[in-house]
């Protein structure tokens, strides 16, 4: 074909065009890159430990929050959290000197965003008494810390006619210099779309928040149902299983043949962690099976805290007599780990109702399909509450699965006479009766109230040593403080 | 002009009439753009040579977010006279020198196409002392502002921007009432808008601030820090509980800085924070500084002049033998908590925190710092790393102080509920329960203020009163606190610490 020297020219022209069309394109896809999706990794820690408050485990990437909106929002909306402080109002273990609380990992993904982590639920707080500061001891039941209303509270927000960029850019303007170009970000791109992924959020908890469904409190989640309504999609069953957050050190005791959750539900670490993580991820980012291999590592070797106040090192010793005759039996013994059926336990049935065969079934589908390998869920119908190992024990009040029973010496009193009204997830620790101080008024003014006539809080069952004479009582818990 | 006689390609552009209109409005928009990028970018304080100046005017940065534009500043005193407790600024407790039309702690700086004024530093931290009722008052730079009533002062402001006269019609008028001379942009854009501004800003801080309206009067020399800290975070006032919002304290003397911070004190009244830098950009939150707009050289230089600032030493006569009589129950009693003298702070316990079980003091000030503040803080000037707040930490007692100018820090202990140190070496229950506070009239006898004048003239001085909650006077007593000394003990032991 001939070709005329104009269109040569045309030619010429229009490659030009396109060369410049692509470059712009170009840098524009560079840049949507670099401020949305560029992943920068967290900067080292200086220990495990410390890995483990504030290493992300990749949530940021699908249910981060922009980290400048994370910080205003308390300051927009104080009313809508349970008491003044900000996040610390939410019973979240927070260092002094961080700028975000434990469990709440900053990672750059194009944008700084503030995710999630175990730590969040598994870090428990004590002081021996109030004019002191609180320690914190990773691994642990976070009793103090209210999931309910954190999830709440970002719904709250995001409803709110006053979250729109105007307001959040003005609140985040008193804080901070943002550059021009990021600004304009936040403004017409990441505070509209955070909105309407919290808003989101408001209908997958609506299960949460149904008519004659007790708050969980400080503490508690509802674990089965959150697996169920958000991994699993499934339709409300009206059931209702509230559960203490557990400790998550020494994970080298559950060994073959022991299960793991209150009620069994799982089969080994791994799962558990698996589970419980992708609740928190979402969708499993390139390095999810990495950090739960170290995670696994770090918790099986995990030693449980021991207890920091004195022991009477005598009456302890009398005391392991007693455990050896009443208790070992079942938490020393060949049924440690394994489930006890309900009909002999007796404890409250809600939590073991809010799980069965059918939805471990789906859920190890569900996972599967995600491209993540575990032994699972399983796949059984479920008996009654494991016979837990008591390792760290002092620390896990408040007792039973639902922590209906607000310290150890009252585990040992009948049923009857456990106290029915108290406040859970204040952080003083009570030497004497093995617990936290859930009474008083400063119990009542940082708890949650803890109802036993509530529905899921039931503190029947589990009468064992309740007619040993008030000397052994004394003895059994004083041994129990060396676990 | 044809295409041939053009030289320059813009030539040949200007060859039609509509294009030469079209450059010359062009021009004239980048001549406006330009001018008014000149007259609403500038962002420039006011700056004085000496350092001593700078304290007492110089900027914070703190007028860029919160600054008051000079010229409403001047008008309001006028526009709501009636809501104030006297005449002017002086009927708070401002401090005014010679004929200076500000303060002394107030500042200015051209931002955003105006004047605009702000507190500094020294608003707090300087005062007055005579000799005698009729004396000429002098200016003490460092020593705690205790004429200065920040209650009153921002009671005053939030009444005043509230109230019905503060509209742009009155303000304005006001403005030119005063000799001013307003252009078309300042008249019908500028001013109207700062009213607003000023309107919406004062509204939101109201209600920030809230906490103080459950508080009784603070009187002059004191301020609840720790809660307006939690006004930063938007804490909600009606969720405080009452043991928190007993906060009031006094203003403390800021001198000699140096020691406390090579000795890596532990700072503020409770002592809950340990580094100087970081105590000062926390206390530039009062002066209107944000993180995006606290000056940071200019606070520097504050910081740097207060390093080594000693206070002035004490004017009248000092009985040398008794001094050194004092001395030697200063060393056996004081100096392990308290420092060797005015000027060594060396010391076991000093700058340490004693816990409040064994002081004894009133907890209002300790309880209203709280855990959930201190963590909260640690947001402050996050995104900035070299300044973000690491250092704030809760504590169970108030701090060891060094002593230097004591003579000047009257009234005593953190609340200010004992009014002289004669007193403060009396057991609780020989203190004074009542007396008054905001005299500048000096007792040299008893070291402190005059305390038992309830006005001069006109001023009206603020009655303490122990039995308010955060006011008492009890604490730092007992045999360890020298009051079961021998009254010439305790006499001596007064004369030695005028030499501080």
């Amino acid at each position: 074909m001939n070709v005329t020297p104009v269109d040569m020219n045309k030619l010429r022209k229009i490659r030009w065009i396109a060369l410049a069309i692509g470059a712009i394109l170009l840098s524009g896809a560079v840049f949507a890159w670099f401020k949305f999706f560029r992943e920068v990794p967290q900067p080292p820690f200086a220990s495990a430990e410390e890995r483990f408050k504030y290493g992300s485990l990749g949530g940021e990437q699908e249910a981060g929050i922009p980290y400048w909106v994370f910080v205003v929002l308390p300051r927009m909306f104080p009313e809508h959290l349970p008491g003044p402080g900000g996040y610390a109002s939410l019973g979240i273990a927070w260092e002094q000197g961080h700028d975000l609380p434990i469990g709440f990992p900053k990672k750059t993904v194009g944008f700084e965003r503030v995710g999630n982590n175990c730590a969040v639920c598994h870090t428990a707080s004590y002081r021996a008494s109030a004019d002191e500061n609180p320690t914190y001891v990773i691994a642990a039941p976070g009793h103090t810390t209210n999931v309910q209303a954190f999830f709440r509270f970002i719904v709250a927000c995001a409803k709110d006619p006053r979250f729109t960029p105007d307001n959040v850019m003005r609140e985040i303007a008193l804080l901070y210099d943002l550059s021009l170009v990021d600004r304009l970000l936040y403004r017409f791109a990441i505070i509209p779309i955070v909105k309407q992924r919290l808003l989101e959020r408001e209908s997958q908890f609506a299960w949460m928040n149904r008519h004659g469904m007790p708050d969980w409190g400080r503490g508690r989640d509802d674990p089965m149902n959150l697996t169920k309504y958000f991994m699993l999609g499934r339709k409300e069953d009206g059931s209702y299983g509230p559960a203490d957050m557990p400790s998550i050190w020494n994970l080298d005791k559950y060994r073959d043949g022991m299960t793991m959750n209150w009620d069994g539900a799982s089969w080994d670490p791994r799962s558990v962690l698996v589970d419980s993580a992708l609740g928190i991820v979402i969708k499993p980012q390139h390095d999810f099976e990495e950090q739960m291999q170290w995670l696994e590592s770090f918790l099986r070797k995990r030693p449980p805290p021991t207890y920091p106040f004195a022991v009477d090192e005598k009456l302890a010793a009398g005391g392991s007599k007693v455990f050896d005759d009443q208790c070992a039996s079942c938490h020393r013994s060949g049924r440690t780990g394994k489930p006890v059926p309900l009909a002999e336990i007796g404890t409250d049935r809600n939590r073991i109702e809010s799980w069965n065969k059918q939805a471990a079934i789906d859920g190890n589908k569900v996972v599967a399909s995600l491209g993540v390998t575990r032994r699972g869920l399983v796949e059984q119908d479920l008996v009654g509450y494991i016979a837990a190992h008591l390792d760290g024990i002092w620390l896990r009040g408040p007792y039973l699965h639902n922590g209906a029973v607000m310290n150890l010496r009252e585990l040992l009193e009948p049923a009857a006479s456990r106290t029915k009204l108290f406040f859970r997830g204040y952080d003083v620790y009570d030497q004497v009766n093995m617990g936290f101080v859930a009474t008083g008024a400063e119990a009542e003014r940082r708890g949650s109230r803890f109802d036993t006539a509530a529905r899921g809080n039931g503190n029947a069952g589990h009468e064992y040593g309740t007619a040993l004479s008030a000397e052994h009582k004394r003895a059994l818990i004083e041994y129990l403080k060396t676990l | 002009m044809n295409e041939q006689e053009a030289i320059f390609w813009w030539q040949r552009w200007l060859g039609t009439w509509c294009r030469r209109i079209v450059a010359v409005l062009l021009l004239l928009v980048i001549a406006i753009g330009l001018y008014l990028l000149q007259r609403f970018g500038t962002d420039r304080p006011v700056v004085y040579e000496s350092a001593a100046d700078h304290f007492k005017y110089g900027s914070t940065g703190g007028e860029r977010e919160s600054g008051f534009p000079y010229l409403v500043w001047k008008v309001l005193p006028d526009l709501c006279a009636e809501q104030l407790p006297g005449k002017g600024y002086q009927s708070l407790g401002m401090l005014f020198e010679g004929d200076r039309d500000l303060p002394v702690g107030m500042s200015k700086r051209r931002v955003t196409g105006m004047d605009r004024v702000f507190l500094n530093c020294s608003v707090c931290h300087t005062s007055t002392v005579r000799e005698k009722p009729g004396g000429e008052p002098v200016l003490m730079l460092g020593m705690p502002a205790n004429r200065f009533n920040v209650m009153a002062f921002q009671k005053f402001i939030f009444s005043c921007v509230g109230s019905n006269h503060f509209t742009p019609e009155y303000v304005i008028a006001g403005i030119e009432g005063q000799g001013n001379k307003l252009d078309l942009l300042d008249r019908y854009l500028v001013y109207p808008l700062a009213v607003y501004l000023m309107q919406d800003r004062i509204r939101m801080l109201a209600e920030r601030f809230r906490f103080a309206d459950s508080q009784a009067p603070w009187g002059p020399g004191r301020v609840d820090t720790f809660n307006f800290a939690k006004a930063i975070f938007n804490f909600p006032a009606d969720k405080l509980v009452p043991a928190e919002l007993a906060g009031v304290s006094d203003f403390p003397s800021i001198w000699l800085q140096r020691p406390r911070k090579v000795a890596d004190m532990q700072l503020h009244w409770d002592g809950n924070n340990h580094r100087v830098e970081e105590r000062n950009l926390s206390a530039a939150f009062g002066t209107g500084a944000t993180p995006p707009t606290v000056d940071h050289d200019a606070l520097a230089r504050v910081e740097d002049w207060l390093l080594d600032l000693s206070p002035p030493p004490y004017p009248y006569p000092v009985d040398a033998v008794r001094a050194k009589r004092g001395k030697v129950i200063y060393d056996k009693y004081c100096a392990g908590c308290h420092g060797r003298n005015g000027k060594d702070f060396s010391g076991e316990q000093v700058g340490k925190v004693t816990p409040i079980a064994q002081i004894g003091t009133d907890r209002g000030r300790l309880d209203s710092y709280t855990y959930e503040l201190a963590v909260n803080q640690g947001q402050l000037y996050a995104g900035y790393e070299k300044y973000r707040f690491r250092n704030f930490r809760k504590t169970y007692g108030y701090a060891n102080m060094p002593l230097d100018g004591l003579w000047l820090r009257a009234p005593y202990l953190h609340n200010g509920s004992v009014p002289t140190l004669r007193d403060q070496l009396e057991p609780v229950a020989q203190r004074p329960k009542v007396f008054h506070r905001g005299y500048d009239v000096y007792d040299p006898v008893r070291l402190g203020f005059v305390s038992g004048v309830a006005r001069e003239g006109e001023q009206a001085f603020y009655r303490f009163d122990t039995t308010v909650r955060g006011n008492s006077n009890r604490g730092h007593e007992g045999s360890a606190y020298g009051t079961a000394l021998p009254a010439n003990d305790k006499d001596a032991l007064v004369e030695y610490l005028k030499t501080f």
